[in-house]
């Protein structure tokens, strides 16, 4: 796959006018009726009305939560695909997933119920841990190969689904299901002082796997290849897993386990833009929150019983188009 | 006056209730349904179960149905519970045979009942089955309103050899069943929300015994908007349906919403603080105590109709 990209030139100014698309429609839904008019007189008039604090501080704080929420995973989605060199490669692969869960569920269950504001830091804790003993015990001196990254994930990942079904097995009756919707990925926990909490670690974690582009472009080539182009692999690496991880695991705090958005959206983005990471990282954020701005409209609008966890329609959404991408491709992405 | 969240203990009415429990018992005369058996029934399965005499070790695979075998003083011949069946307090002390979901077959059968109760909503049916094929009577129950709660007690009484005490406590429970439910002279149906759990939010919505509570007491159902029985509503959603009182079920121990919830005064029932936590047990066990449950939301909804007037009237 060459630069580029069939539509080289339009790509960003579309992608970026979808996202904001996506972001006016989902402001524009929900059950409380919000005219255009009141919308207008809420955002530059400071209005203080019910439809005014509904779209101001209920909508707007989701739909921004959303975008940042898919930015973040598609971005690391990218950074683990080129880093394991695997397609298959989602941002929860490495054990991040699951000690989150554990971090979570020790809450809901251990910790007194009024408790749960500690949720998502002991999630992102989880997640944290969990990833960092992975990088740990894939290490050798010679230096961390994806494969043995891939087996200890593998095998902590294990370890700790054994650790979450005893959790739920040996809990009380009726305090799993708010870890458990919790996980399912969630964004109606969106208010503005959550996204001003995420905002930094996005930041920080989108605009360092940028600086890495040119790495991640030869990690692509294999580990021998890229050390003979002059990199120092290593480093690379390591930047890329521990800053992937940190961005997956703040996303998972403030919103669960949303899955299938690190793994399609960076396939996606590769299509329109090809494979070179200077222009395939700020297309798949730019995608990923867009697809996740949506999914989650379609979650609150769709169902007649109430919310769905966004997590379950970016995989029903996310899986037919994945299948899609990989037959057009005849199997490579 | 802002966000107070007002909780209602059970035991309060209990207590209050009490001597008229006592008197039902008082009333019961001695049993002479002997001569019924042996006896055919057919239970909520539409399996006929037969019982060739008075059952004398019985095991309850829910803690609704050990609730109406000891209203029907039957506690004698339970030998095994659940390890959920903790009312009345006595039953806490009875050996355990595992869960609802999940009773454990092999000490069921150590335990040589003569009748197993079950239910069809939580007992799994092969296990049920199993039991079946090794020769043990199980007769399930599952009643889906508060009515069927009352024949259920009937035809138990019946099975267990104590149809004129089953007959009498199911007559004591409807009559305060009728007398918590308001008079023709009560105007204003409310809209009331029954929740689940807080974070999230889920609701009870149709198909639910707290949804017939609601409708009993004289309120409106406000997540009667959403389908299925248990919907799970955004913030934006319970704004959008305005409840006038909120009952929460205390099941899963956090029974508070956060304050970024409560601090919509849009919704009557923050405004007011009309936020009524109940026991969970109450509205979810299909046994006697649900009539205690609907005297309880009873009460707070004539709590909102006597509020009402200085409360500048209801505004939808």
């Amino acid at each position: 796959m060459t630069d580029g990209g069939k539509w080289s030139g339009a790509v960003f100014p579309v992608l970026a006018a979808a996202l904001l698309g996506a972001l006016a429609l989902s402001a524009a839904t929900g059950p409380v009726s919000i005219s255009p008019r009141a919308a207008f007189d809420a955002i530059f008039r400071g209005t203080d009305d019910t439809p005014a604090r509904v779209l101001l501080s209920l909508r707007l704080p989701r739909a921004l939560l959303g975008a940042l929420v898919g930015g973040a995973l598609a971005s690391s989605g990218v950074a683990f695909q080129a880093l394991l060199r695997n397609p298959l490669a989602d941002p929860y692969i490495l054990g991040v997933s699951g000690g989150a869960a554990v971090g979570a569920l020790t809450v809901a269950l251990f910790l007194s119920a009024d408790a749960s504001p500690l949720l998502p830091l002991c999630a992102f804790a989880g997640a944290a841990l969990s990833a960092l003993a992975v990088f740990l015990l894939a290490r050798r001196r010679s230096g961390v190969s994806p494969e043995r990254l891939i087996l200890m994930g593998v095998v902590v990942g294990a370890f700790l689904n054994a650790v979450i079904m005893l959790m739920v097995t040996l809990a009380p009756p009726g305090k799993i299901p708010g870890a458990l919707y919790w996980l399912m990925g969630d964004l109606g926990l969106g208010t503005p002082r959550r996204v001003a909490v995420l905002f930094p670690y996005v930041a920080l974690g989108t605009v360092l796997l940028y600086l890495l582009s040119r790495g991640l472009d030869l990690l692509l080539l294999g580990d021998h290849a890229a050390f003979q182009a002059g990199l120092s692999v290593e480093r690379v690496k390591t930047a890329a897993y521990l800053t992937a991880s940190l961005l997956a695991g703040s996303v998972v705090a403030v919103s669960g386990l949303i899955g299938f958005v690190g793994l399609i959206v960076p396939h996606g983005a590769r299509v329109l833009v090809g494979s070179g990471h200077r222009r395939l990282l700020p297309a798949a954020f730019l995608l990923g929150g867009a697809f996740l701005v949506l999914s989650d409209t379609l979650a609150r609008a769709a169902s007649p019983a109430g919310e769905l966890p966004v997590g379950a329609v970016t995989a029903l959404a996310g899986a037919p188009f994945f299948l899609y991408l990989l037959r057009r491709n005849g199997g490579r992405s | 006056m802002s966000g107070r969240v007002r909780i209602v203990v059970a035991r309060r009415f209990l207590a209050g209730f009490l001597p008229v429990l006592l008197l039902a018992s008082a009333i019961d005369r001695p049993a002479c349904a002997a001569d019924r058996f042996p006896l055919a029934l057919k239970d909520d399965r539409g399996v006929i179960v037969r019982i060739a005499a008075p059952p004398r070790r019985v095991i309850s695979l829910a803690p609704s149905l050990t609730e109406i075998v000891f209203l029907l003083g039957r506690d004698g011949s339970l030998v095994g519970v659940t390890r959920f069946c903790n009312v009345p307090a006595a039953a806490s002390g009875l050996p355990k045979i595992g869960g609802v979901i999940d009773p454990d077959v092999e000490r069921i059968v150590g335990l040589s009942p003569d009748l197993v109760l079950c239910t069809t909503d939580g007992n799994p049916r092969d296990k049920v089955r199993a039991l079946e094929e090794m020769g043990i009577p199980c007769f399930a129950v599952a009643p889906q309103n508060l009515d069927a709660v009352f024949t259920a007690i009937e035809r138990l009484g019946v099975l267990l050899g104590a149809a004129d005490r089953g007959r009498a406590e199911a007559g004591a429970l409807r009559r305060r069943a009728l007398l918590a439910q308001p008079s023709s002279g009560d105007v204003g149906k409310p809209s009331a929300l029954f929740v689940v759990s807080t974070v999230p939010i889920i609701a009870a919505g149709e198909g639910t015994f707290m949804d017939e509570l609601v409708r009993l007491a004289g309120g409106r159902n406000a997540a009667a908007r959403f389908s299925g029985r248990y919907p799970r509503l955004s913030v934006e959603g319970l704004v959008a349906s305005r409840p006038d009182v909120i009952f929460v079920a205390g099941m899963s121990g956090v029974e508070r919403f956060p304050p970024e919830v409560t601090r919509w005064k849009e919704v009557p029932a923050f405004r007011d603080g009309a936020v009524i936590t109940l026991d969970g047990d109450l509205v979810t066990r299909p046994g006697p105590r649900l009539v205690t449950a609907l005297e309880l939301v009873s009460a707070a909804l004539a709590d909102w109709r006597a509020r009402r007037p200085k409360a500048s009237g209801g505004k939808r």
